[in-house]
């Protein structure tokens, strides 16, 4: 069957989106309340906004299956608003709303990877099942003090007790456009909304949501809707009504008279004139006893606070207007443009024809544009750019169900979350991330508490995440505080999957450690749910390199493990040194260059192994020829003829050798071509070339990579 | 290496005449259009819609690390394309390029490529009775990349198969 109705593909996208962020926030605001253990008011009508929402877009795509869960997980939560003591130490629902989102989400990727012919809508009749028995627990466990109204269907159901005659109630008869189709979704959005503003007491068609029919009966009668106005507000609600799509009109019918009366009586109600009564007169007693409890200071002023509220609304309301979403491929088309008239300016200003001019004004015009031209290049960068928080909120779900199935007492510290890293980047660490957190609750952290209360250790374990700027870079660091990497069992598993290339003495702490990184390499004995599968570190590795990041391990046995993660900030532009060597030109980026220099024969030493060395202010430095390094035909081989220039990764020192230095310029990387991708190029030093202003194209040199292959 | 490509080529092609023959009453319609050109003596061709453009040799920037047909990325409008010596490519020798000596740039979707030629002769119309279909020897190595053989008045064509070209030799190279 066809995944979506025929003209609702357009809409798919931002329905996943949407979904996909809202169960995010439900999995962040589950996780906060699980720890507190407590549900505030706010939480839980979050958590009913999130499901109300998903609800209704769910059945606005027709994925029926995804509304009736949504639907089934409301009406837990209904209980649970009603009384949210309830859910102290209920265990039970969290695993059974942790395990909705799952499916959620599994079910959103379905609908995303599957074709159109292949998709049927998954069975979630258990899942149902589990949340209505867990629905009935909660009820039972609130006991016979619930009134009436806490049954869900009494919300729907035609006799709701006691409304009518509780003031402050107003029922509007809506009718919706002619020929806008879809009626029944239409009203049910439009009590999603009213909802935002209102408790809503009664509804007729009360099935909206589910049955299509019901669409017929709005045409002809209009659709029904009773409610109370948060602290009796009602005008309010109805704006809304007004302001809502697809509404044609409205009117309002009385309360006492309509409530208890069958839809079809109430159609020559009176109008305006009944409703300013009730709206006037509910100022103390109306509130919802829910509302009145979480907030007892609000009735006390009720139209002082309705007035503030109002204001927030209008502020939020203000604040959604500013943010838009757009399409990351137009952002990648802008930043390529802004790629290109970045190069293009270059092309003008050094431009061939210019050499030998006094051009005073155009100079002055020339870095009025480079400025401008800057600031175009940080914006677009900064657009693109997003906190790291996003991702590592999702890590403190992984560490909570681990926590629970590997019997760990362990906690999530994060730290610079705020750390804006660009898009692309960050859809490419939620692998990474969650391979490494998983990693350390299961390797890293120790099986038995009694292990950690011997070290001397607090009993519950910590796995931190960091995040900060350094240079350019951005580094994300994943540490527990559990055993360490114990060397010799690396060292032993690695010698038996014949991983070792030299003597075992030979290997430093340092080599050992970072053995966990190569492929095939597992030390777990057990194969758990979560790791052990001796895929993983080298997955994780080849990922974050990918990004053009490095993944590197320290750990001290005894006291934790940590693995860093270094990725540069922006893939795109770089400043860059440009480099002669021979006919090809290559671009190094500045941040790693410390000087350049010329060199005089007595500064030069030779190693034993016949390895050119110079003495730089008292501290020797080996010198790697670009030329023999790339194996490129040049003039320039004696050392005192071309230039050196000494750079800097990570502590570790070259001085690299090339023909002469032609200059500075901010440079855009672009990746080697794909029909190259099969060779190994990055292994080569070279990170991505680059198109400079006479159209030639220079190779930016990986200093990093350089360093270690040679 | 080349002669034997040839010979064998040739050899395939006998056999197949006969055959052929009964097809020549077959459909004079256009099946579609082939860029021809020439390394050494023989002619090539591609199929049109796999050809992007055809340009002078510009300055090549050469890459380490890569098999030697692979002469270095080139800037076209500020897209980056690998450019591969078809000559050296089929294992002919090696020649200096020349005014005449051009890149036709081929494209399957995503991948784009530059094959440096010696010099490009035409365009041809290609119906079915001129075409006879490789025999599927796989095993010849060099007969992998030959999609059909064109039998034309002037002379035989060899049309290359592109996304063999492009993609077939990268499993071949990672072996």
């Amino acid at each position: 069957m066809a995944k979506v109705e025929a003209g609702m593909e357009s809409m798919l996208e931002m329905y996943i989106f949407e979904t996909n962020t809202l169960l995010e926030q439900l999995d962040e605001i589950l996780l906060r309340t699980e720890d507190a253990n407590v549900f505030s008011t706010e939480d839980i009508n979050e958590i009913f906004r999130i499901m109300h929402t998903i609800k209704g877009s769910s059945a606005m795509m027709g994925f029926e299956n995804l509304q009736q869960l949504a639907h089934k997980g409301e009406d837990m939560f209904f209980v649970i608003r009603e009384k949210p003591e309830i859910a102290k130490d209920a265990h039970f629902v969290y695993e059974l709303i942790f395990e909705v989102s799952d499916l959620y989400k599994a079910e959103i990727e379905y609908i995303q990877t599957s074709s159109d012919d292949e998709f049927t809508p998954t069975d979630f009749s258990k899942t149902f099942k589990k949340l209505m028995d867990a629905t009935e627990r909660l009820k039972a466990m609130e006991g016979g003090e619930a009134p009436a109204q806490i049954a869900p269907e009494a919300a729907s159901a035609p006799t709701a007790p006691a409304t009518g005659t509780q003031s402050g109630t107003m029922t509007v008869r809506v009718f919706f456009e002619d020929g806008c189709k879809m009626e029944n979704l239409r009203a049910f959005l439009l009590l999603t909304k009213i909802k935002e503003e209102a408790d809503v007491i009664f509804c007729e068609p009360h099935d909206v949501e589910s049955n299509a029919d019901s669409a017929r009966d709005i045409v002809e009668n209009g659709f029904f809707v009773t409610f109370r106005g948060f602290d009796g507000n009602n005008d309010a609600v109805l704006k809304t009504i007004e302001g809502a799509v697809n509404v044609q009109s409205y009117e309002i019918i009385d309360e006492a008279a309509v409530a208890p009366a069958p839809p079809a009586e109430k159609a020559e109600a009176p109008a305006e004139a009944v409703q300013q009564q009730p709206v006037q007169s509910e100022a103390a007693p109306a509130p919802a006893p829910a509302k009145a409890a979480s907030a007892p200071a609000k009735t006390a002023e009720s139209n002082a606070v309705t007035k503030a509220q109002e204001d927030i609304k209008k502020a939020n309301g203000g604040q959604k207007q500013s943010l838009i979403s757009v399409n990351l491929a137009k952002l990648d088309t802008l930043h390529d443009i802004v790629g290109e008239i970045i190069t293009t300016e270059s092309m003008v200003i050094a431009n061939p024809d210019l050499d030998g001019l006094e051009l005073e004004s155009f100079s002055k015009a020339a870095r009025q544009l480079r400025k401008l031209t800057d600031e175009l290049q940080d914006t677009v960068m900064s657009i693109r750019m997003v906190p790291l928080a996003g991702v590592f909120q999702k890590m403190g779900r992984i560490v909570r169900d681990m926590k629970i199935k590997l019997n760990k007492d362990a906690e999530l510290v994060l730290e610079g979350e705020n750390t804006e890293v660009d898009k692309s980047i960050v859809d490419n660490l939620n692998d990474p991330l969650m391979h490494l957190v998983r990693n350390c609750m299961d390797h890293g952290i120790e099986s038995d508490v009694q292990q950690r209360i011997a070290a001397d250790k607090p009993e519950k374990a910590t796995v931190k995440l960091s995040a900060r700027h350094s240079a350019g870079e951005v580094i994300i660091t994943v540490s527990d505080d559990g055993a360490g990497i114990d060397c010799n069992k690396v060292l032993a598993k690695a010698a038996k999957n014949g991983l070792l290339t030299k003597p075992e003495s030979e290997y430093t702490e340092k080599e050992i450690q970072n053995m966990i990184l190569l492929p095939g390499f597992s030390t777990n004995d057990v194969v758990t749910e979560y790791s052990g599968r001796g895929v993983g570190m080298d997955v994780v590795k080849s990922n974050i390199e990918q990004c053009g990041g490095t993944l590197s391990v320290e750990s001290e046995q005894g006291k934790g493990t940590r693995f860093i993660i270094r990725i540069p900030l922006t893939l795109a532009i770089v400043e860059g040194m440009k480099l002669r060597v021979g006919p090809t030109i290559f671009t190094v980026p500045i941040s790693s260059i410390k000087e350049s220099l010329m060199v005089a024969n007595n500064q030069l030493l030779n190693d034993t192994k016949q390895g050119e060395m110079i003495m730089i202010r008292g501290v020797c430095y080996p010198i790697l020829r670009l030329h023999e390094k790339f194996k490129i035909e040049t003039e320039v081989t004696n050392l005192e003829e071309g230039i050196l220039l000494l750079v800097d990764v990570g502590g570790k020192n070259v001085c690299l050798f090339a023909d002469r230095l032609i200059g500075e310029q901010p440079v855009v990387v672009k990746p080697f071509p794909k029909y190259l991708s099969q060779y190994n190029i990055k292994g080569e030093g070279l990170s991505g070339c680059t198109v400079m202003g006479d159209g030639t194209i220079s190779l930016i040199i990986d200093v990093n990579n350089l360093i270690s292959t040679s | 290496m080349a002669e034997n490509l040839n010979d064998r080529l040739k050899e395939l092609l006998d056999t197949q005449k006969a055959m052929e023959k009964k097809k020549k009453e077959a459909s004079d319609a256009e099946l579609t259009k082939v860029l021809t050109f020439y390394i050494g003596e023989q002619v090539y061709g591609i199929e049109i819609p796999y050809v992007i453009e055809i340009i002078e040799v510009p300055p090549i920037t050469g890459v380490p690390g890569v098999p030697s047909y692979i002469k270095g990325i080139i800037n076209v409008r500020s897209k980056i394309v690998p450019v591969v010596d078809i000559r050296i490519r089929f294992g002919k020798e090696e020649i200096a390029y020349t005014d005449r000596t051009c890149i036709i740039i081929v494209s399957t979707g995503d991948v784009s490529v530059g094959l440096i030629v010696d010099s490009v002769a035409d365009v041809i119309s290609v119906t079915e009775k001129h075409v006879s279909r490789t025999p599927d020897v796989t095993e010849v190595n060099s007969n992998k990349f030959i999609k059909s053989i064109l039998e034309m008045n002037d002379g035989i064509k060899l049309v290359l198969d592109v996304s063999k070209l492009i993609d077939e030799h990268a499993s071949e190279e990672i072996r």
